[in-house]
């Protein structure tokens, strides 16, 4: 028997399956569009019940409308903490994937990878992050960027692990360019290695451009 | 137990029976017969989002009734108290319910059962330990103990009867488990790594 809340209780399931995921999967456009038209349905509810009241309605007079009012005021709250639980799960992972270094593109690039997969087919491969979404991830990024920028000597998202030495052997995986360092610029392309500074390369390995060797 | 919390929000999505104290000509759907009137002393099952408030709320009249009543769940019933009290350990919980002890505590806010909180703390603890326990054995962690599997995460090295046990953790045990399960894993860890300098 379908329920109110029931829609609702999908949308944080999907939120619990998300928090112990790598990756965010494909947001749940229709879930929320779906839930969100239940609370609206239930809001007309509660407006034509009202109507005849004029305004003046007395619980204790008719408490067979009060209850019928309360679960239909229940239901909406309901749905509206699934609608913020979900978001907020899905937010808090884009805020840790900006603070490992995840750019919006590479973001962009998972997409890709799930529209080829077999799993695409019901969400119809789009964008796994809605355009609110990628706004927020962008708008995020920018505040992290100037916060850091407070710091020019310390990478506040750079590696935990102190290093065990300071050069380090490393193998290109992807074209990334040319980098500049202290020691004069390196032109990273696919294939070839390096012995380089960890410090100039870090975020490069981070986002998967560079694999350590050794 | 946060508003956002997702633990929270499924837990209360667990159903409890709830008995309506007076005829309300709207909420036939919840009996499974929308259109219909919901008649007095029909008993639907309500989850706690829903029964919590409707237990509390004031009809508003004199006689400060309440809407609906309602009774322990099957997952906190009589048989499954009396089969904790003899052995804790011996019970399933997820069988009862994912979210065992949410659902518990909940219910002892509503109801004055004063058994019952005895009942579930004797249940926790006894149980804590065992998980303890299991967290320590899984993976090979334990010195000595029979080196089956060598993934990490593997449950190979329990005997059968492990297994069962761990099979019947509810959430809040299975995190639990998890979190006992990460450091002894982390403490062997730092162990290991310490030895190198």
């Amino acid at each position: 028997m379908p329920m109110y809340g029931d829609l609702g209780n999908k949308l944080v399931s999907h939120a619990k399956r998300t928090q112990n995921l790598a990756n965010l999967p494909p947001y749940q456009t229709e879930l929320v569009r779906d839930v969100t038209r239940e609370v609206r349905d239930l809001d007309k509810d509660v407006a034509s019940l009202l109507e005849p009241f004029q305004g003046s309605f007395d619980p204790a007079a008719d408490q067979a409308t009060a209850c019928t009012l309360l679960v239909n005021h229940l239901s909406m709250r309901r749905n509206k903490r699934c609608l913020l639980a979900y978001h907020r799960t899905r937010t808090d992972k884009l805020e840790e994937l900006v603070w490992n270094g995840a750019d919006i593109l590479d973001l962009a690039g998972q997409q890709v990878g799930n529209a080829n997969g077999a799993t695409a087919g019901a969400d119809g491969g789009a964008n796994s992050l809605s355009p609110q979404e990628e706004d927020y991830v962008r708008q995020y990024g920018d505040l992290l960027a100037a916060y850091k920028g407070q710091w020019t000597d310390i990478d506040l998202t750079g590696s935990l692990e102190p290093p065990r030495d300071l050069f380090i052997d490393v193998r290109v995986l992807k074209d990334a360019g040319e980098i500049q360092t202290e020691y004069g610029a390196i032109n990273l392309t696919k294939n070839s290695q390096f012995y380089v500074r960890q410090g100039d390369v870090e975020r490069l390995i981070a986002q998967g451009y560079l694999q350590k060797l050794g | 137990m946060s508003y956002y919390d997702i633990d929270s929000i499924l837990t209360d999505a667990e159903k409890i029976p709830c008995t309506f104290q007076l005829d309300i000509p709207d909420l036939g759907y919840l009996d499974n017969s929308p259109g219909q009137p919901l008649k007095a002393g029909t008993t639907v099952n309500l989850p706690l989002w829903l029964a919590e408030m409707l237990v509390i709320a004031n009809t508003g009249s004199v006689d400060n009734n309440t809407f609906v009543t309602f009774d322990l769940p099957p997952a906190l019933g009589n048989d499954v108290v009396s089969a904790l009290k003899a052995d804790p350990r011996a019970v399933p919980l997820r069988d009862r319910s994912a979210h065992f002890y949410g659902l518990a505590t909940h219910m002892m806010d509503l109801s004055e059962e004063q058994e019952l909180g005895q009942v579930l703390r004797k249940t926790f603890v006894s149980r804590a330990t065992e998980i303890a326990l299991h967290a320590r054995k899984v993976g090979g962690t334990g010195h000595g103990h029979k080196g089956k599997g060598k993934d990490e995460s593997s449950n190979l090295g329990l005997g059968n009867a492990g297994e069962e046990f761990l099979r019947g953790l509810d959430d809040w045990e299975r995190k639990l488990f998890r979190k006992a399960h990460e450091g002894a894993k982390a403490g062997k860890e730092w162990m290991e790594s310490i030895k190198k300098y």
